[in-house]
């Protein structure tokens, strides 16, 4: 819960897609607010430094270090979090490409990576592997070793694009599928 | 050599993970997740010196900032516990303790020791409040190095000690001093491993709820070892343990660093029972450099005898282990690893060696995923690669002149008895798998244009399924070592199992689930994996490391699976007026053997006539309810192997090295989802490129730790990991059901050495020498310039 202060501000945003209307602190990280006072706790913090990446959200479509921007900078926007990239009940193909591709471990840092390669996709919908390794490695990923989340980025650029039927090459038959 | 054969099916197959939906969408609870009505956050004041006397503490003004709920000391935290923090791992008798509380008392011996903690209404208004505790140190000489701390007039860390030497022990195998008198060549190699850490994604973190009124205690923690962190707390606490419930959400990595019991969740107990609120506390990334356990700083000094064709005859070998300013739950265990595991997958009839433990005014060494082992690996394999050096011949016929040899096993070593393996087939796999893929010629092709590519190998093993209790506890461990699984079929045939392991991200859900619908003959999605709460789970003794999860789990629940498959048959048979040996399970079905259309029953209709109608359905003498549980506590560990090789790339104008490809055979018996095996592997070799070129924890020579964020910390990024690609072969472990290995470590610890040779077999005009990890561009292009001033003036 932030702590009302005499110097206490209102900042209004929209966050996936929801307006949001709050009394913060001037000092509350963007991430705080978002895990705390909106409930998107999918919003990870790994370092508060600015370089692990795990709090990456889409701020007006594109990326922004959540941990490194203070709520009232992000008065007026529109943020995305992880919990704003599913369809209802349905995933978006970048989660079930990491699903299929066992992009995640521990998941921590997997919502940050998810919006990275959103605002990737966007920008080069038929990125090279070079070029996905070069678009995240702007993100700690401890546990993967990178190469099934490269795996699910290509194959979900493939969806993305309308050109394939994502079989990919990682993972092979699923039997419970 | 038997060997366990599972009949195809869901072990073995590469299913997506259980876990993932929540994972990926947000809905995964954490432990910075978990709020409570009425929670106060706290923040640990720490101290800035290396070594320091406390003169006094004033914590007077803290208290009067609003918002603050309370303030901690040392003397209070001393005078609330029971004991002081727990040490488990006690392999060394004689060993001097160190015996500290959670919070410092009279004295601190590194930078980032616990002084003082604060309680407030959230984790701003406490980290304000810190800095009004006024705190004066008496500041002392510090021991920053081992070479501090072993000189003859050194600073003494503890007073009441001669020197700052904790503990010292020597196993000895076979007669050492006749092998090296007799040997025709000895090598010797002194080796410095960096120091680094496990840094998991998400830091460690307590939420802990102490009721006043009954004394007992709600934990959550982002914890590997709920149970033994449960005994401990109530050791620590002086509460019974039936008082303490330890929840575990979902853990954002370990990598050995959350298995440690720490003095944040002892802190957190302490303000929720002086506040009577729930208090939460959540370490930063900044102290999380100096407040987690560091690990694998050892300097190691290693020599073999061995004869003119490569048979290595004898071993010795020192490892000085680099301990912090006290000792960590696991106190001298993984550098006693290192130690006993030095001669590794070769076949040594006489080894002696020591293990050292040295304390420093560095933060305490603790566990790091592959725990002692990439150090041992590092020792045999750098003396390998020296002693086919100085004889003339090829690293690889030297391991296989010395590898153990298949009908060898079990293979007494100097304190294990390996289990199963077939080495020499995995080295010969990774040899020809390179020569397929033309690494050699990449070599060739690139000297030509005036590059320097090379190749190197290394063959690891890797000690799993930990272990056997009352042998580990003859070993000194504190705690015991065998895993309790349950298995129920509810009343509607739905499965549930439930375990004491954690789930930090190694897919234990899903390999677990997988195991049981397996055996039971249901579908993956019938069965649900209940994890993370020592109320309601069995118990798991140690906790989930030592690559014990899937092999022990796996084993435990195999067999309770196998006796609850057994009672529905029985059930089955009854009402289908057929022998149960006749039936079979396909799909949660179960029919006659061969005759497809025939008379079945389902999971559902079993579930109903064992728990709700069960007149005419349940056979008369047949227990109502469908449920087992089953203990594994093995006879022995298991030992998973393989072998690393990699093709690097080298600038000798910089000191840059690329790890351009990256192969792994690997043996690790039964594989039950060989997805979640390869994302093991890759992620384990990825921390051991991390360790063999990047990543180090660097003191200032006053004692100031210098690398405190992730960009000082280098953990690798996907730019400078390779792809991995991973063969298997499959030795079963035959005293564990199903016949599973562990492997979660397995990654991490050949990697620095088959680098290590890779960048020598890069430079081959060159007798490079690489003796200190992280290589790291400054470190190769001091060693080319120390091999290039050899070769002039020879
Ligand atoms: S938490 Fe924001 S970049 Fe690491
Ligand atoms: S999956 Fe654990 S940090 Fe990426």
């Amino acid at each position: 819960m932030s702590t009302p202060t005499r110097t206490g501000r209102n900042v209004s945003m929209t966050v996936n897609g929801e307006a949001v209307d709050r009394h913060v602190d001037p000092r509350r990280t963007l991430s705080d607010f978002l895990r705390k006072d909106c409930g998107a706790t999918g919003v990870h913090v790994g370092c508060e430094h600015g370089v692990c990446g795990a709090c990456t959200v889409l701020l007006d479509g594109r990326t922004a270090r959540s941990c490194c921007t203070l709520a009232v900078q992000a008065e007026g926007s529109e943020i995305t979090t992880v919990e704003g990239l599913a369809d209802g009940g349905e995933l978006h193909p970048l989660q079930e490409a990491f699903w299929k591709h066992h992009g995640l471990q521990c998941g921590f840092c997997t919502p940050g990576i998810l919006l990275t390669v959103t605002e990737l996709l966007a920008g080069n919908p038929d990125p090279t592997d070079d070029e996905i390794r070069e678009g995240i490695s702007g993100n700690i990923c401890r546990c993967t070793g990178y190469q099934f989340i490269v795996d699910a980025v290509r194959d979900a650029a493939e969806i993305l694009r309308g050109t394939g039927t994502g079989t990919g090459t990682g993972t092979g038959t699923d039997p419970t599928r | 050599m038997t060997s366990q054969q599972l009949p195809p099916g869901l072990i073995g197959a590469r299913t997506r993970r259980k876990e993932d939906p929540r994972l990926l969408t947000g809905r995964a609870q954490f432990v910075d997740d978990v709020v409570l009505p009425g929670m106060l956050e706290a923040a640990v004041l720490r101290s800035p010196h290396p070594h320091a006397r406390i003169s006094s503490i004033d914590i007077s003004a803290a208290l009067t900032v609003p918002g603050v709920f309370a303030v901690l000391t040392g003397h209070e935290v001393r005078d609330a516990c029971a004991t002081p923090q727990p040490v488990v791992w006690r392999m060394i008798p004689d060993q001097r303790m160190t015996d500290q509380y959670a919070l410092a008392v009279d004295k601190v011996r590194y930078v980032g020791q616990p002084v003082a903690v604060v309680a407030a209404t959230d984790r701003y208004v406490a980290e304000d409040a810190l800095g009004h505790i006024e705190v004066e140190y008496e500041v002392l000489d510090p021991v920053v190095t081992l070479d501090d701390a072993l000189a003859a007039d050194a600073p003494l860390l503890y007073e009441d000690w001669p020197d700052n030497v904790s503990c010292r022990q020597t196993i000895p195998k076979g007669d050492a001093a006749t092998a090296f008198a007799e040997a025709d060549v000895v090598v010797t190699e002194t080796l410095t491993y960096g120091r680094q850490m496990g840094a998991p994604l998400e830091t460690r973190g307590a939420v802990m709820s102490w009721d006043p009124f009954t004394d007992h205690l709600e934990c959550w923690m982002s914890t590997q070892s709920p149970n033994l962190t449960r005994d401990l707390l109530g050791e620590v606490l002086g509460l019974p343990v039936d008082h303490i419930r330890v929840r575990t959400p979902h853990v954002g990595g370990g990598f050995g660093n959350k298995f440690d019991f720490y003095a944040e969740e002892v802190l957190a107990a302490l303000l929720s029972k002086r506040t009577g609120r729930p208090v939460k506390i959540i370490e930063d990334r900044l102290e999380s450099f100096v407040a987690n356990a560091h690990s694998r700083e050892q300097r190691i000094e290693v020599s073999v005898a061995a004869k003119a064709d490569g048979t290595i005859t004898g071993m010795r070998g020192t490892v000085w282990a680099v301990l912090g300013g006290q000792l960590a739950t696991v106190g001298i265990g993984p550098c006693w690893l290192s130690m006993a595991l030095m001669a590794g997958p070769y076949d040594i009839p006489n080894v002696e060696a020591t293990v050292v433990g040295v304390v420093t005014n560095r933060s305490p060494y603790g566990s790091y995923r592959g725990w002692g082992q990439p150090k041992a690996n590092f020792a045999h394999e750098r003396i390998i690669e020296k002693l086919a050096h100085e004889l003339g011949l090829p690293a690889n016929d030297v391991r296989r002149r010395n590898l153990i040899p298949a009908d060898k096993f079990p293979y007494p070593s100097q304190v294990f008895y390996y289990d199963s393996g077939n080495y020499a087939d995995c080295l010969d796999m990774a040899e020809n798998a390179v020569a397929e893929r033309g690494w050699r010629k990449r070599c060739d092709a690139a000297s030509n244009e005036g590059r320097a590519l090379g190749v190197g190998y290394s063959f690891h093993i890797e000690i799993s399924a930990l272990g056997p209790s009352k042998i580990m506890n003859q070993a000194g461990l504190q705690h015991s070592s065998f895993d309790e699984e349950v298995v129920r079929i509810d009343s509607a045939g739905g499965v549930t199992v439930r375990t004491g392991l954690s789930a930090m991200g190694q897919g234990i859900e899903t390999a677990l689930a997988q195991v049981a619908a397996h055996t039971l003959g249901v579908p993956l999605d019938s069965v649900t994996v209940l994890h993370g709460d020592t109320q309601t789970n069995p118990f798991t003794g140690y906790g989930t490391g030592a690559s014990r999860g899937a092999a022990l789990g796996g084993g435990a629940l195999l067999r309770a699976s196998t006796r609850l498959r057994d009672k529905v048959l029985r059930i089955a048979g009854h009402v289908l007026e057929a022998s149960p040996d006749d039936l079979e399970i396909a799909d949660g079905v179960i029919s006659v053997k061969g005759a497809p259309g025939g008379p079945s029953i389902t999971m559902r209709d079993i579930g109903d006539a064992a728990y709700r109608r069960l007149d005419g359905k349940l056979p008369d003498g047949e227990d109502p309810t469908l449920e087992e549980r089953d203990v594994l506590d093995p006879d022995n560990v298991a030992f998973s192997y393989g072998t690393t090789a990699v093709l690097v790339e080298v600038d000798r104008e910089t000191g840059r090295v690329d790890v351009l490809d990256y192969l792994l055979v690997h043996d690790c018996g039964t594989v039950i989802n060989p997805m979640i095996v390869d994302g093991q592997l890759h992620g384990g070799a990825t921390q051991g490129i991390g360790g063999a070129l990047y990543e180090e924890i660097v003191y200032s020579p006053e004692g100031q730790p210098l690398t405190t964020t992730f960009m000082d910390y280098l953990i690798p990024t996907a730019t400078e990991i390779p792809r991995f690609e991973t063969l298997h072969m499959t030795t079963t472990a035959d005293h564990i059901p199903g016949g599973f290995k562990g492997m979660g470590e397995a990654g991490t610890i050949g990697a620095a050495s088959a680098i290590t040779a890779a960048i020598e077999d890069a430079l081959p005009d060159l007798t490079l020498h690489l003796a200190r990890l992280p290589v790291s561009p400054p470190r190769l292009l001091d060693a080319i310039d120390v091999a290039t001033a050899s070769k002039e003036n020879s």
